[in-house]
């Protein structure tokens, strides 16, 4: 079970990287061989994120390896400072400085009195886990340096926590809630972290209302808030219309304010025109309706429900990412993870007439009896380019709808 | 930034004394920087029909190797040739051995391929795995040729070690053979060698072509390699294994580079065939006239000042035909200068005293372009930023698949068309600038 054959879960350093990418006004100077920086910018051109005057090596040599000496950092830390100004420089270990130790945290404290942008290290090179381990990791420095508080309160705004831009759909998911609550609540987003913001909306965070948490590993960063700055969250995402209309609800009754009733009655009557497909599952003779679901945690369990919703039993449910991360209560629904490429293949092979949630590897490897939707990373037949096609909200709902219409086509 | 204080952290070429010491980057902070030797050693073992590649190294390494074979078909795309052990802290703590070898296990029994390069990366080399001993035990144990191919980016500049490496290691695969007509030809990373010139000639001569290592062979290719009469080598990567062919072997090898200068093209071409045995095709002397009038027609880039940074081409053999040309080197990016450049630097320095940096380096360059105000820049950059600023870019990658008397001619055409090019950018520009043109 040791080889890997197709694309590895990106790393917890992989995580990190796509998330500063993320904040403008930041720069990233990453401690370690070039090669990697270089490499990396196939898969970020692809997830669309921009690296220009965003990101830098310092490449490191032999003797940097065997002496420890990090002067060639503390230089490009003070030459990023004085060229780009950046308010913020994110220093990130390789899985190079990582292995041999090197103390980022002492460098940037060293070299901090020299600069004007605030050095924030991350010494995660790789090995702490995957990319779940480094957008906890993320999250929690990033509100704990810079949503630091003092900031204005704005009455009627909020902020979304989790925000990946490695996951699939992910900028169309944030535009689908903050369609959801102007529409529901009149209420405006301040910052989504980490989607295409800045140092300055991270800043502004503290001033917001509410803390929209989509992502597990945004939850100590959204405690931290409410303990601090006595911003409250809620944990969830609004996968399915029932889905929508709950989650609706419990942001409601945390703020004290009532659900657009507009809103509400398009919900429901979504949500009642789903009737209709329980009745087909004792319509097929031959076949069950029944799902494979693989991807981001959150995303397997709010589509499950969803399915569940129309009487699509979900037969598999495994997320793509370890789950270690997410402070999974003992007894919490049963989503698992396996690091086993090869069991995952073995199953995927065994699938016949099912409805397949997965990503594009999936979609190669199950038989033509199947029906595929594609929802989660790595993107291998495509591109994502429309940002009106989400996963979460009625929209999602309606697409992820459209599939398994066709998918009941295919039942006898 | 400050485009005078750059350059001021820069020497000239003639106060380069040690390359390794003296050749630095522009600043301290770069991007996108060099590509790294994985990405060489993935570029070599992509053209070996019958060979995996097994790559020891983090979850990211082997992420963005694969990501890039993915659309390959040399690869065989997602279920392909290119595959990876993925190491975690427990590997870095115990070692990568026993992982390597059950994966190992795995492969063979789901692909049974001809042969194995193990492709070692940063980590595995830091803390010590003995890949060498490792492929060793697993060419024994499953009777096909496996290779370690170390790829530590640390040790090295750029992704061509990596190439270099992974072609070198070949030689592991390579069997006594009797003798015959063919040649072999070495280095080739661009392109496929049937559509060159020189491949058109050497079939003309009816001179058969065994193993073209890197860029398209088979693992059979390679097992019957010593069978070849002369070793082609077409770029410097291929020399450690010529040598080595050579010394175990006998086979003689000729330095047949992309060369730009019609020269060099004409002694390669006489070096080739005077090993080979065989008259000199007269349709040469035809070429090299084609090549040398397009050469002529070149006489026009006097004084055309440029700065060259990463082309298919020998940094400093073309940078030299260009001086000779009368145009005027004014920053040379490169990876380094060998002692083989010797003769090429003196014609530089004869026209002129470059700037002498690193490559790859392109956010700083902005400044540069202002200070040194360059007509043409060759190799990659973004188009529309450098017309802005007056300058067009010599397209060159077609020349990569070039070999012979077609990269002189097709090389004078880019720099006459670039020149031209860049002559209509500059009229555009003080048009706008005086408010009577159209916007660039």
């Amino acid at each position: 079970m040791s080889l890997t054959r197709f694309l590895p879960v990106p790393s917890d350093r992989m995580g990190i990287l796509w998330t500063l990418l993320n904040i403008e006004g930041s720069v990233i100077v990453e401690y370690g061989p070039a090669g990697t920086t270089h490499f990396s910018m196939g898969l970020y051109g692809e997830l669309g994120i921009e690296q220009e005057n965003r990101l830098f090596t310092t490449h490191m040599r032999e003797e940097d390896v065997i002496m420890g000496d990090t002067t060639r950092l503390e230089k490009a830390i003070l030459e990023v400072d004085e060229n780009y100004s950046p308010k913020v420089i994110f220093v990130v270990a390789s899985s190079c400085s990582a292995v041999i130790g090197t103390d980022l945290r002492g460098v940037c404290t060293m070299v901090q009195p020299k600069t004007k942008a605030k050095l924030v290290a991350f010494e995660q090179g790789g090995f702490r886990g995957d990319y779940s381990f480094g957008l906890k990791a993320a999250y929690d420095l990033i509100a704990g340096t810079l949503a630091a508080g003092g900031a204005e309160h704005r009455p009627g705004t909020y902020n979304i926590l989790g925000a990946s831009s490695g996951a699939y759909r992910c900028k169309a998911d944030v535009l689908e809630i903050q369609r959801l609550m102007t529409e529901a609540f009149s209420m405006k987003c301040l910052c989504a972290m980490c989607l295409e913001t800045s140092v300055e909306a991270l800043e502004a965070m503290t001033g917001a209302d509410i803390n929209l948490v989509i992502r597990r590993e945004a939850l100590p960063a959204a405690r931290m808030m409410e303990e601090k700055f006595g911003i409250p969250y809620i944990y969830g995402v609004p996968y399915g219309y029932r889905g929508t209309s709950d989650w609706l609800a419990v942001i409601g009754e945390k703020l004290g304010r009532i659900v657009n009733p507009k809103v509400v009655g398009e919900l429901k009557r979504k949500t009642m025109s789903l009737m209709q497909y329980r009745m087909y599952s004792r319509m097929f003779r031959r076949d069950t309706m029944k799902a494979y679901l693989y991807g981001e945690y959150e995303t397997v369990s709010g589509l499950s429900q969803f399915l569940s919703d129309m009487g699509i039993r979900a037969a598999h449910r495994i997320s793509a990412h370890s789950l270690a991360p997410l402070e999974l209560r003992e007894g919490a629904e049963e989503i698992t993870h396996t690091e086993s490429e090869k069991q995952r293949i073995d199953i995927l092979r065994g699938l016949e007439r099912t409805l397949v949630l997965a990503d594009d590897t999936a979609g190669r490897l199950i038989s033509n009896t199947n029906t595929f939707v594609r929802i989660s990373t790595p993107l291998i037949d495509g591109s994502q380019v429309a940002t009106h096609m989400p996963l979460v909200g009625p929209r999602g709902a309606d697409m992820i709808r459209e599939y398994v219409d066709s998918y009941l086509n295919t039942l006898r | 930034m400050d485009g005078k204080e750059l350059l001021s952290r820069l020497k000239r070429l003639s106060e380069i004394e040690n390359p390794g010491k003296d050749i630095h980057g522009l600043t301290y902070a770069q991007f996108p920087g060099t590509h790294c030797p994985l990405m060489g050693a993935a570029m070599a073992v992509r053209g070996i029909r019958g060979a995996y590649m097994m790559i020891v190294g983090t979850d990211e390494c082997s992420y963005y190797t694969k990501h890039m074979t993915i659309h390959s078909e040399d690869w065989g795309g997602l279920m392909g040739r290119c595959v990876s052990v993925t190491i975690d802290q427990h590997d870095v703590t115990f070692g990568c051995a026993r992982k390597t070898e059950e994966a190992f296990a795995e492969l063979m029994e789901e692909a049974a391929p001809e042969a194995v390069y193990i492709v070692t990366t940063c980590v595995p080399e830091i803390i010590g795995d003995d890949f060498d001993a490792i492929a060793e035990r697993l060419s024994e144990q499953y009777k096909i040729p496996v290779m370690a191919v170390h790829t530590e980016h640390f040790k090295c500049e750029n992704h061509m070690p990596g190439v270099e490496r992974a072609i070198t290691a070949s030689f592991r695969m390579m069997e006594e053979r009797p003798r015959n007509n063919s040649v072999n030809v070495i280095g080739q990373r661009m392109g496929r060698f049937e559509d060159t010139e020189l491949y058109r000639v050497l079939r003309d001569a009816g001179v058969p072509v065994g193993a073209q290592l890197p860029s398209g062979c088979s693992v059979e290719d390679i097992r019957n390699a010593a069978s070849a009469a002369v070793n082609i080598v077409v770029n410097d990567i291929g020399l450690p294994l010529a040598r080595k062919m050579k010394s175990r072997f006998g086979t003689p090898y000729v330095f047949f580079d992309k060369f730009t200068d019609p020269e060099h093209i004409a002694t390669a071409y006489e070096n080739l065939f005077a090993f080979l045995g065989v008259p000199m095709p007269d349709e040469l002397g035809e070429l090299r006239r084609n090549a040398e009038a397009a050469v002529e027609a070149a006489g026009t880039l006097q004084g055309v000042p440029f700065i060259y940074g990463n082309t298919p081409f020998r940094c400093f053999e073309a940078c030299g035909f260009m001086a000779t040309l009368g145009m005027q080197p004014q920053l040379i990016q490169c990876h380094g200068i060998a002692d083989a450049d010797s003769e090429d630097v003196e014609r530089i320095k004869a026209a002129a005293d470059p700037y002498i940096t690193q490559v790859a380096n392109i956010a700083p360059l902005q400044y540069i372009y202002d200070e040194l105000k360059p007509k043409l820049y060759l190799g990659h950059e973004y188009a529309e930023r450098l017309r802005k600023k007056g300058i067009a870019i010599v397209h060159t990658d077609a020349g990569g698949g070039m070999l012979g008397f077609e990269v002189a001619t097709y090389f004078a055409q880019q720099l006459i068309g670039a020149t031209k090019e860049a002559a209509e950018i500059n009229t555009a520009k003080e048009a706008e600038e005086s408010g009577r043109g159209m916007t660039l």
